[in-house]
């Protein structure tokens, strides 16, 4: 396993160059008032649909939930861009022992109110365009690891394009309570539910 | 109404610049072959949701039969792109008494077979999440004064980014063997099966 070497210049400045190229790849980053709960780490769950949705969360992280982020990469994708591991990239290996390790460097993460790690509980790429969000088991090994107060965030994202020829993000939030309080399988309900209707809003959003 | 012009030396410059802009902003357009009747017209039925569809269809159908393209646009944006016009797009302005003659013109202009006419029956920009397609009945009229000259397309495009920075642009083509519909629903229910399975297409895309 990779931890993060997480350096506080560096992360500072990524989410600055990062807020720049995402202002120029995209027309609108849409993201509703969403404020964290007080003195509570965040676990942010995210639908994994392409190469930005990383950069998303950042973003998120950064200049709406104000939290330092975390990430969990795949070992083999931080490999390969390991300057990410200096913003808070850590890895997990979903085949080897090692998972257990990652799972419960994440929970420790979470222990600090000033941190947020990001998870996409799908474990891989599916289309933007799926109704059902599979939430892999790991992550229920991660929840119960947390000792802190840590709240689960869910966020749908969402890319249109409408009259525009950037496409625009559209960030779904949903409050899935604190850790430990919902029981596993309520808490990927809530998630699809939350997705599905998610995908229904967003016929009606502003544009 | 705006009605298409010829220029050989305009619709060239335009081929070059809808060349140009697909190249800078796609990372690569997947589309599906299909079998086109040489000796008759193609009407090319397809979703709204961006001002890339029509460019994106444009490129696909370029390779796919040598027909002449022709696109049917709101009013409004036909006056905004008047460079448009060199490409084959003519205007319909649904709320006066004009969107008649445009009907007729397409219904014309679907008489000769070397001739395809892309249309839009949404009438407006969806998002691109809608699960049921609403058709405007306008369309009934061109079919039922093209009848027999024309080969009925259904496009459904679709754009995701996946694990690149710019994004796939996939159109899922079929051929309608039958041309005549009772009513607006009857083909609404038609090409929302084709939009239904090319939906169904894309969620399976996996990485």
């Amino acid at each position: 396993m990779i931890p993060a070497r997480r350096i506080k210049f560096l992360s500072d400045w990524f989410a600055l160059y990062m807020r720049y190229r995402m202002r120029k790849a995209f027309n609108r980053l849409v993201v509703p008032p969403f404020t964290p709960k007080k003195g509570h780490s965040v676990l942010l769950l995210c639908n994994h649909f392409s190469w930005w949705d990383a950069f998303c969360c950042n973003y998120l992280a950064y200049w709406h939930l104000h939290r330092k982020s975390y990430a969990m990469m795949q070992e083999d994708h931080l490999q390969k861009r390991m300057l990410l591991n200096f913003f808070g990239g850590f890895s997990i290996s979903r085949s080897s022992r090692e998972m257990i390790t990652s799972l419960q460097y994440a929970a420790n993460l979470l222990n600090n109110p000033e941190n947020m790690v990001v998870v996409f509980p799908q474990g891989r790429l599916i289309s933007n365009h799926t109704t059902e969000i599979v939430v892999e088991k790991g992550l229920e090994r991660l929840i119960k690891n947390i000792k802190g107060p840590c709240q689960i965030v869910y966020t749908c994202l969402l890319i249109d394009y409408f009259e525009s020829l950037k496409p625009s993000v559209f960030y779904h939030l949903l409050d899935c309570g604190i850790a430990g309080e919902l029981p596993f399988d309520e808490l990927t309900e809530k998630i699809n539910t939350f997705h599905q209707q998610a995908l229904k809003d967003q016929l009606n959003v502003e544009h | 109404m705006i009605y298409p012009k010829k220029n050989g030396l305009l619709r060239r410059v335009l081929k070059t610049y809808v060349h140009f802009i697909l190249k800078r902003y796609f990372y690569r357009i997947d589309f599906n072959t299909i079998e086109i009747e040489p000796k008759k017209s193609i009407l090319l039925v397809a979703n709204h949701f961006s001002i890339w569809d029509g460019l994106v269809l444009y490129w696909a159908m370029q390779r796919l039969s040598a027909k002449n393209f022709y696109v049917m646009l709101l009013e409004e944006t036909a006056k905004k792109e008047p460079m448009l016009k060199y490409g084959g797009a003519f205007s319909i302005n649904k709320t006066s008494k004009d969107a008649l003659q445009s009907l007729n013109y397409a219904a014309q202009l679907l008489a000769a077979p070397q001739n395809l006419v892309l249309i839009f029956p949404q009438g407006k920009l969806y998002s691109n999440f809608i699960d049921e397609v609403q058709f405007e009945k306008g369309i009934l009229k061109i079919m039922e004064q093209a009848k027999g000259k024309f080969q009925l397309i259904y496009a459904a495009t679709f754009i995701e980014s996946f694990q690149h920075k710019k994004p796939i642009a996939t159109i899922y083509l079929s051929r309608e063997t039958n041309c005549t519909f009772e009513n607006i629903e009857a083909l609404t229910d038609s090409y929302q099966q084709h939009y239904n399975t090319s939906r169904q297409q894309q969620t399976k895309l996996v990485l």
